[in-house]
């Protein structure tokens, strides 16, 4: 890691390339925030990426959203996916990302750091102001006791309970104000469950669905459904306040899209079937 | 040299039996249809436009890739050198021919089925019997239920895009009023050809015996069924295992006609299941709710559930114990650590006001067959559509309708993570998926085209693409190494290997007389 957050930031982005010989990353974010990944001696591709893509996460003016990273970008870039799949798996377990089910309908995973994500979750515990300052207590219980040790997607009710209960006593009211603060949301299928959800991210989630099907509403208009990556790259999307490569690598990595080599470049084809 | 052209000659044989029978049969026009049914009605529209869109089908596959051919041009050579100088095993230099035939197949076109449904073709099944996996059975969305003999072809037709002629197989018999809505799954009995089990949304799954065709049990279910299973292993029991939409999954007892017990556990409809090709008493279903549960007849309950949460890095669990993540305050429930083997997973105690609540471990209910239904552990984040063990029972695959693939390890219970390539599944039916008995490679619908995946790597190897419409079920037939599949458009495709016949009767030796297709005849 250290090799590469020395190498200059910005640069074309190449979206099927091997993550290692790409030069990419933003040094001081990367170096800062990474000490812990700094320090190993092996890396993987798939946490090399994370932290790529991290770098080039755009900067968003109305909401303030610590970078985080979708499955299907990773799966665009690294090309075992399997392996991309183990390597999050243990990266999860040693608690340096935290994964989380978002709810646009389709199988969409958000990978975050976990000094982002409590940087995230500190900023909407100060924006949200409790009414009863006692219940306030439970946010340090939350960070303390059930992040630390359940590393799932989902929480189930009791286990909530148990593991809050570790800190005092807990009532529904408590459970209340995490879902009230946005860092629990109930399932829609199962009311026992708990959904971890990343706070304040409902209207990036909202730009996220809407600037795919913008995207891929784009590409079926060409004549042969077909673009050429570097025109593509300069367009801007209108109702996502995400940037273009972020959607492009998302749609390459879920496979609605595809690249395709030829004399004038990368070009980016709507897959069919 | 005399070895190899032995072996060539057996190859061409074997890989080509349509074309050999053909030409022996030319001529033959003794097929005639069975007494007491009706003839085939008039070639419609519906015959002519699939007649149409067979020849458009071969025009566009007749140009074949070169690479799958020629890699098993070069690996046949070197393997039969080896073969004759005894450095490689029979056994090992027929596994390696199955396993490159099966990787290579393409749109057959010395062979085609003339189906006669008049709906998508749901289920399709070659029997299991020893030695000679024959008869093909299909079953449609309009209650019909067909026949075909896949060794002996009824006629054949030549198409003027290819000089060798294709074997056509028309039905051995069709029922058209075999159910009164659609039929969902169609088995053979496993142990012989003579009866068949159907089973159908309305309601009634229907034994009958092939020979008259006529119906000789059924049984009435209180929902539409969506699949049916025999276990091909059992020995002590001969019991149907329904799926319905109905929570409960019923045991039919052929012996004795009736219902032989139930077992409830899921919390929706169930849509797939499956027996275990290692044991004849564990069940295995896949339900509308995402969940997967192990069933062991002999006793109620559920005794694993497979959680897609609960993940081992590789395809067997690591022999070391590995760090469980630091929980020093509560202890750790058997889903949050990796070492644990298959203990049954009970729900959570329910929580007592004490200031510091330890989770009480895991007891042991009263007997060890007794998993709880309050156990939300979801498989896939949809309905659980397609189910399929492995032949040697080590592994299931499902298919979800989240568009997501799994690998399980079943005797850990386990998550594998292979992540099989994007794939876009259908939602609302259940799908049949394949894999080759050696669990090289397994065959997924995916909408309008099949994909052929590595089980282990989960890259795509090939897609097929031939049908007009979703792909509904697809089944391997391991015997010639063909496959066919059925899908929405009412055709059943076979999908065979890509070695045509006179290309491999050319030989080193012959000097004069190429035969080969790709090879001209001019003279320099």
């Amino acid at each position: 890691m250290a090799e590469s957050s020395q190498s200059k930031s910005g640069g074309k982005k190449r979206p099927r390339s091997e993550s290692e010989g790409d030069p990419d990353a933003d040094a001081d974010a990367a170096s800062l925030q990474s000490i812990q990944l700094e320090n190993d001696l092996n890396f993987t591709d798939t946490a090399i990426a994370l932290q790529m893509m991290k770098a080039q996460f755009p900067k968003l003016d109305k909401v303030v959203v610590r970078p985080f990273i979708l499955r299907s970008q990773l799966y665009s870039s690294v090309k075992d996916r399997t392996q991309v799949d183990r390597d999050l798996e243990s990266l999860k377990k040693e608690a340096v990302v935290r994964v989380f089910k978002l709810n646009t309908g389709k199988d969409d995973h958000a990978i975050m750091f976990m000094d982002d994500y409590l940087a995230q979750m500190e900023n909407a515990v100060k924006r949200y102001d409790a009414k009863d300052k006692q219940l306030s207590d439970v946010f340090d219980w939350f960070k303390q006791y059930v992040i630390k040790s359940k590393t799932d997607v989902s929480i189930s009710h009791p286990e909530l309970c148990s593991l809050l209960s570790n800190g005092g006593d807990v009532t529904e009211k408590h459970v209340t104000l995490l879902i009230n603060a946005g860092l629990l949301t109930c399932q829609l299928i199962d009311q026992n469950l708990y959904w971890f959800v990343i706070p304040n991210i409902g209207s990036i989630l909202k730009g996220l669905s809407q600037g795919r099907k913008e995207l891929l509403s784009l590409i079926n208009r060409t004549k042969y459904k077909e673009m050429v990556l570097a025109n593509l790259e300069k367009k801007r999307l209108r109702l996502s306040p995400l940037d273009i490569r972020f959607h492009i690598r998302d749609l390459i990595g879920s496979g609605l899209l595809k690249t395709v080599q030829s004399p004038i470049g990368l070009l980016i084809r709507l897959s069919r079937d | 040299m005399g070895l190899r052209k032995q072996v060539m000659i057996v190859l061409a044989r074997a890989s080509c039996n349509e074309l050999g029978r053909l030409l022996k049969n030319q001529g033959r026009s003794d097929m005639r249809p069975r007494e007491g049914q009706a003839r085939p009605a008039q070639p419609n529209k519906h015959f002519v436009w699939s007649r149409v869109g067979f020849v458009f089908r071969l025009v566009c596959s007749s140009r074949l890739r070169r690479g799958g051919r020629e890699e098993l041009y070069m690996w046949t050579w070197k393997a039969l050198n080896q073969r004759e100088d005894g450095s490689l095993r029979p056994s090992a230099f027929r596994r390696g021919v199955v396993s490159s035939r099966a990787s290579s197949l393409q749109l057959s076109n010395a062979k085609e089925f003339i189906s006669l449904h008049r709906g998508a073709i749901n289920s399709l099944e070659i029997d299991s019997t020893e030695g000679e996996g024959r008869y093909l059975l299909s079953a449609a969305s309009d209650g019909t239920v067909a026949v075909f003999d896949t060794h002996r072809p009824t006629s054949s037709s030549s198409s003027s895009s290819s000089s060798t002629s294709i074997a056509q197989h028309h039905p051995l018999f069709h029922l058209p009023r075999a159910h009164k809505f659609a039929i969902s799954r169609a088995l053979w009995y496993p142990i012989d050809t003579g009866l068949f089990i159907t089973a159908s949304f309305d309601h009634y799954v229907k034994l009958w015996d092939t020979n008259s065709t006529q119906v000789v049990l059924d049984y009435k279910l209180p929902a539409k069924v969506y699949g049916i299973a025999m276990s091909s292993i059992a020995t002590s029991h001969s019991l149907i295992a329904t799926a319905t939409a109905d929570v409960q999954v019923r045991l039919c007892d052929l012996a004795s006609g009736a219902f032989a017990h139930t077992l409830s556990g899921h919390r929706d409809g169930v849509m797939s299941l499956e027996w275990s090709s290692s044991t004849e008493f564990v069940l295995i279903t896949g339900g509308c709710d995402g969940a997967i549960r192990f069933w062991d007849i002999r006793r109620p309950g559920t005794f694993l559930l497979l959680d897609q949460s609960l993940s081992q890095l590789g395809t067997r669990p690591s022999l070391l114990p590995t760090p469980t993540p630091s929980n020093n305050e509560s202890t750790s429930l058997p889903a949050s650590s990796k070492s644990s083997s298959s203990t049954p997973i009970l729900p959570a105690q329910k929580r007592r006001s004490h200031k510091k609540i330890q989770l009480k471990p895991p007891t042991q209910s009263s007997h060890p067959g007794m998993a709880s239904s309050q156990n939300r552990a979801t498989a896939h984040y949809g309905a659980v559509n397609g189910l399929r063990a492995t032949a040697d029972g080590f592994y299931l695959l499902s298919s979800g309708s989240d568009s997501r693939l799994r690998l399980w390890d079943i005797e850990s219970g386990r998550n594998t993570l292979v992540n099989y390539e994007a794939m876009s599944i259908q939602t609302s039916k259940p799908i049949q998926l394949a894999v080759t008995p050696d669990s090289s490679l397994v065959f997924v619908p995916c909408m309008a085209s099949l994909k052929a995946y590595d089980l282990w790597s989960g890259t795509t190897i090939n897609t097929y693409r031939g049908h007009y419409e979703s792909v509904n079920c697809c089944f391997f037939n391991a015997q010639d190494q063909e496959l066919y599949t059925g899908s929405n458009d009412r055709q059943i495709l076979v999908w065979s290997p890509s070695i045509p016949a006179a290309t491999q009767i050319e030989e080193a030796d012959s000097k004069g007389g190429i035969t080969s297709i790709d090879q001209d005849n001019w003279s320099d």
